[in-house]
């Protein structure tokens, strides 16, 4: 070690500090852009509008007539309901509804709804 | 006793480096990158004018019983009160100018052998591809007989989705 010249470690380790934050930056830089794009997605992913919209008409269809003879307007809608459901909204619904009785003076619904990532089930109650 | 000739090094070696900090630090604040996540954000804004435009004309007038102007709309295909109602919700904006949405509507419902049509509903430009375009969709149970089935039968109450494409240009 006699002739060697350590006059310039601070340099050195100056040099070594710079290029290893450069290092960082770009790191941050590089996750930058793909940030909140997970986010964003399992926003516009979650179907909270087709849920409400499906809700709905399905509540809608509940308090519907079935005449008889010709129309059966509850039995086509309801079954349009869950036609439609799976071809324009890959989801499966299924749902039932209970009429009031002598002792229990209100309607019920049980929705049921699965697009294979979100399930969302609700026993509705008419007022 | 310390060797201190390196001194003025040091501190040239600091300076630099804080130099070469300052200047990545303003070069990456400087250029605010477009993220995919970003484009999401917009999405996610014209889905809920979209929905939000498709639930107010899905409203009867007073909430009363009688018929959504939408319901009406499919039943008479009235694709010109459609367009006019459609774009004054989605358009109107604070200030003077409108904004310029545009869309492509269809009526989706069953056929009397179970399977699936679609009928027009109008539009304001085509789809040439290049659009980035979100899809909202609202149900309406309309009385109305569908193309394809002329019995009897088929009229009566229906489930429909009415599905809205639209973009901004």
């Amino acid at each position: 070690m006699a002739g060697l010249k350590d006059d310039a470690q601070w340099i050195v380790l100056m040099g070594f500090v710079v290029s290893f934050s450069l290092f960082f930056i770009a790191i941050v830089l590089n996750q930058s852009t793909v940030v909140g794009q997970t986010t964003a997605e399992a926003v516009l992913e979650f179907p909270k509008n087709d849920i409400r919209g499906v809700r709905d008409v399905i509540i809608q269809s509940a308090v519907l007539d079935d005449e008889g003879g010709v129309f059966n307007n509850k039995t086509t809608v309801q079954n349009e309901i869950r036609i439609l459901s799976l071809s324009r909204q890959n989801s499966v619904v299924n749902f039932s509804s209970t009429p009031p009785t002598a002792s229990n003076p209100y309607t019920y619904v049980d929705i049921h709804y699965n697009n294979g990532v979100t399930v969302y089930n609700e026993t509705w109650r008419s007022k | 006793m310390v060797n201190d000739t390196g001194q003025l090094y040091t501190i040239e070696g600091i300076a630099a480096g804080l130099i070469l900090l300052l200047t990545a630090f303003i070069v990456v604040n400087s250029t605010s990158v477009y993220t995919p996540g970003d484009t999401h954000i917009s999405d996610m804004q014209l889905e809920v004018l979209g929905s939000d435009a498709l639930k107010m004309m899905n409203t009867a007038p007073n909430s009363t019983l009688g018929k959504s102007p939408l319901q009406t709309i499919v039943e008479t295909e009235d694709t010109e009160t459609f367009r006019t109602m459609f774009l004054t919700i989605v358009n109107n904006r604070a200030g003077a100018e409108p904004d310029n949405i545009h869309y492509l509507a269809n009526v989706t419902y069953v056929n009397s052998d179970g399977t699936i049509n679609s009928i027009p509903l109008g539009m304001t430009d085509r789809l040439y591809g290049g659009e980035h375009a979100v899809r909202v969709s609202d149900w309406v149970i309309v009385e109305k007989q569908f193309p394809g089935c002329s019995a009897q039968s088929c009229s009566g109450k229906h489930a429909t989705l009415v599905e809205v494409l639209l973009w901004r240009d």
